[in-house]
């Protein structure tokens, strides 16, 4: 991760009056993957549109692998792999002639289309129409189409939104062995779990401007509050909630108190997680 | 933009196409049918005018002589049956001349005879079938008007050889294939805009410009075969093939270019329905003054599609050649070029 495969810098956009995003500035460095993470309509899909070169900014610039993506965007999209927010996909045609169409679009010569459609987890169906596929296996063609043409850089705009956890847990597995083929990942969601569990650093991005960005593991640090909760017998034999902060001063003659003064019943701990933190900073949710 | 993308593109838009089974159906129905249409419509324009007749007193030579000057005679045996014929509907007129018509005026009296006229009969017609009856009148008399009268036909002679119904036909049966098929490539570029697969293919090799090509070259071939198929199988081809030929591919382009002007406005199968009809009434007058002859005035030239049809009928009905098309053909060109040049404007400015 020495390079940088993506730097924005004062990145605009608006659509009439409304400001997407809102002078932004990040780099991702290569092979890393950076969550960015937003409610609905916070600037996500655009950041990714400016990035992918689908549209110009109205001002600042995207170097995406060093090159500037407004004024090149083909050779940009050469080496990009595009899963966007919608299911586009040719519907009333075979997920194999989907691929095959897109292949020559790319001028990929040797394309090993079942052997592609075997590594998202849709093998044996490349004959069928795409109008019978469920909404997962759909999303994996879609996923199928962005690696087409062994991307440099991948952008994957909220690509297991509203799938189920199989489907979801096979596109994070893909993501992951992306990464690991040294590909650089540009991922959206408005799920705090799979950024979590996925992203090398993350960006909270909310009414066009990033909030913050870093590891989860820093924001977690940095904003989150860990706590030890336990349960136990109370006055009338009744189970009740006991608290205590694990970053404070006293902790750990708190934590002696607990267990010399109650009857504990069960203990954990809590951490804050992404989504906490983004409401944190935000002062909103992510739905 | 090279060859492999738009080899691909067209390709895929040509499968899509026929795998709309709502299109392929009814671009089936429309040639089977519009060619159908043509010929069930008259190969000949009817030249004899009809005409009941009741005259026991004359002579069956002269009846004879009647049918050879253009006159279609039916026959009745009664005054009363061709009263009947006439109120029934079956003959516009009936002339009843009465049994003593032929001794009358042998004695120099004025006979009288009646003519029948059926109540929907134009005016225009009703003076030219009394005209008709003066005319015989001094046929049957043996006088001769004292008239010198002397032909003269301005442009082509078509005297017995009337355009008939079905080629003057032809014309607009072209222009609604055509827009069937903008309608065609309309849809299949509204729901591409819709479902956002245009998005996916242009983050590929394929530019905008190239997209507007594809399209373009799918939009042109499909029309263009379809009326080529029309016109070989209605014998539309035999006179001037190479200039037929220029008239619809120019036909082809114009309507491209106004299907993406239609898709550009469309948001679902149905506004494309409804903005595709729209353009085919308006497109379609041009048509229906060739069908109808005399029922515009020049205004329709203002209609693109003025210069597809007239150059069409111009070319099979009149024989038409480069030289007398070459106007209508420049100036379909620049309306075709027009037409695809904003449709890009439009659907350009939809797809940002």
């Amino acid at each position: 991760m020495t390079q940088a495969a993506i730097v924005a810098q004062g990145l605009t956009y608006q659509y009439g009056d409304l400001v997407a995003v809102d002078h932004i500035d990040f780099s991702v460095a290569e092979g890393e993957i950076l969550g960015f993470l937003g409610p609905n309509g916070a600037g996500k899909s655009t950041v990714v549109k400016l990035l992918s070169g689908q549209i110009k900014p109205k001002a600042g610039t995207a170097m995406v692998l060093g090159i500037d993506v407004a004024r090149h965007p083909k050779r940009v999209q050469a080496q990009a792999g595009i899963c966007f927010e919608i299911t586009n996909l040719y519907e009333e045609m075979s997920a194999a002639d989907n691929l095959k169409l897109f292949a020559r679009l790319y001028n990929v010569k040797h394309l090993q289309i079942e052997g592609l459609l075997e590594r998202v987890g849709i093998g044996g169906h490349g004959r069928d129409l795409v109008s019978t596929f469920s909404k997962g296996m759909k999303q994996r063609l879609m996923v199928a189409r962005a690696l087409l043409n062994r991307p440099k850089i991948l952008f994957l705009d909220e690509p297991t939104d509203g799938l189920d956890p199989v489907s979801s847990e096979a596109i994070r597995n893909i993501i992951l062995e992306e990464r690991e083929r040294g590909a650089t990942i540009f991922l959206t969601t408005h799920d705090m779990l799979e950024a979590d569990k996925l992203s090398d650093r993350v960006a909270f991005i909310d009414r066009g401007k990033i909030a913050a960005i870093d590891t989860p593991h820093t924001l977690k640090q940095k904003y989150g509050k860990r706590s030890l909760k336990a349960q136990v017998v109370g006055p009338q034999g009744r189970l009740e909630e006991r608290e205590i902060a694990l970053d404070g001063s006293n902790t750990a003659g708190l934590v002696n108190d607990l267990f010399a003064k109650e009857q504990v019943v069960t203990l954990h701990s809590e951490e804050a997680t992404l989504e906490d933190i983004f409401i944190l900073i935000t002062g909103r949710g992510l739905a | 933009m090279n060859l492999r993308i738009l080899v691909a593109l067209v390709q895929k838009d040509i499968s899509l196409y026929f795998k709309n089974r709502f299109f392929a159906l009814i671009t089936v129905i429309g040639l089977v049918g519009f060619i159908g249409v043509f010929f069930l419509m008259p190969k000949s324009v009817e030249e004899n005018l009809p005409v009941g007749w009741y005259a026991p007193s004359l002579p069956e030579a002269f009846t004879t002589r009647l049918q050879g000057e253009g006159l279609e005679l039916t026959l009745y045996s009664s005054e009363e049956a061709l009263r009947t014929a006439v109120l029934d509907g079956d003959e516009p007129i009936g002339i009843a001349l009465p049994e003593d018509f032929g001794p009358q005026l042998a004695r120099g009296e004025t006979p009288r005879a009646v003519l029948y006229l059926r109540s929907d009969l134009a005016d225009e017609y009703r003076d030219a079938y009394l005209l008709l009856m003066e005319e015989l009148g001094f046929m049957l008399a043996g006088q001769q008007l004292n008239i010198e009268t002397e032909e003269v036909v301005l442009g082509q002679d078509m005297a017995g050889q009337q355009i008939a119904p079905r080629q003057r036909m032809l014309p607009i049966l072209v222009l609604m294939i055509l827009m069937m098929e903008a309608m065609g490539l309309a849809a299949l570029l509204s729901a591409e805009i819709e479902t956002g697969t245009l998005r996916a293919l242009l983050v590929t090799d394929l530019t905008v410009a190239g997209l507007f090509v594809s399209k373009g070259v799918t939009g042109i071939l499909m029309a263009f075969f379809q009326v080529l198929l029309l016109l070989v199988i209605t014998g539309g081809l035999q006179q001037e093939p190479v200039l037929i030929l220029t008239v619809l591919l120019l036909g082809a382009f114009l309507v491209t270019g106004i299907s993406f002007l239609i898709a550009a406005a469309s948001r679902d199968l149905m506004s494309v329905f409804g903005w595709g009809m729209l353009a085919m009434i308006g497109l379609a007058i041009p048509s229906f003054n060739i069908l109808l002859p005399g029922l515009a005035t020049d205004w329709i030239k203002g209609i693109p599609s003025y210069y597809l049809v007239d150059t069409i009928h111009q070319v099979i009905n009149f024989g038409a050649g480069w030289e007398q098309a070459s106007t209508n053909l420049l100036v379909l060109l620049a309306f075709s070029a027009f037409f695809f040049g904003l449709g890009i404007v439009i659907l350009r400015r939809k797809l940002q």
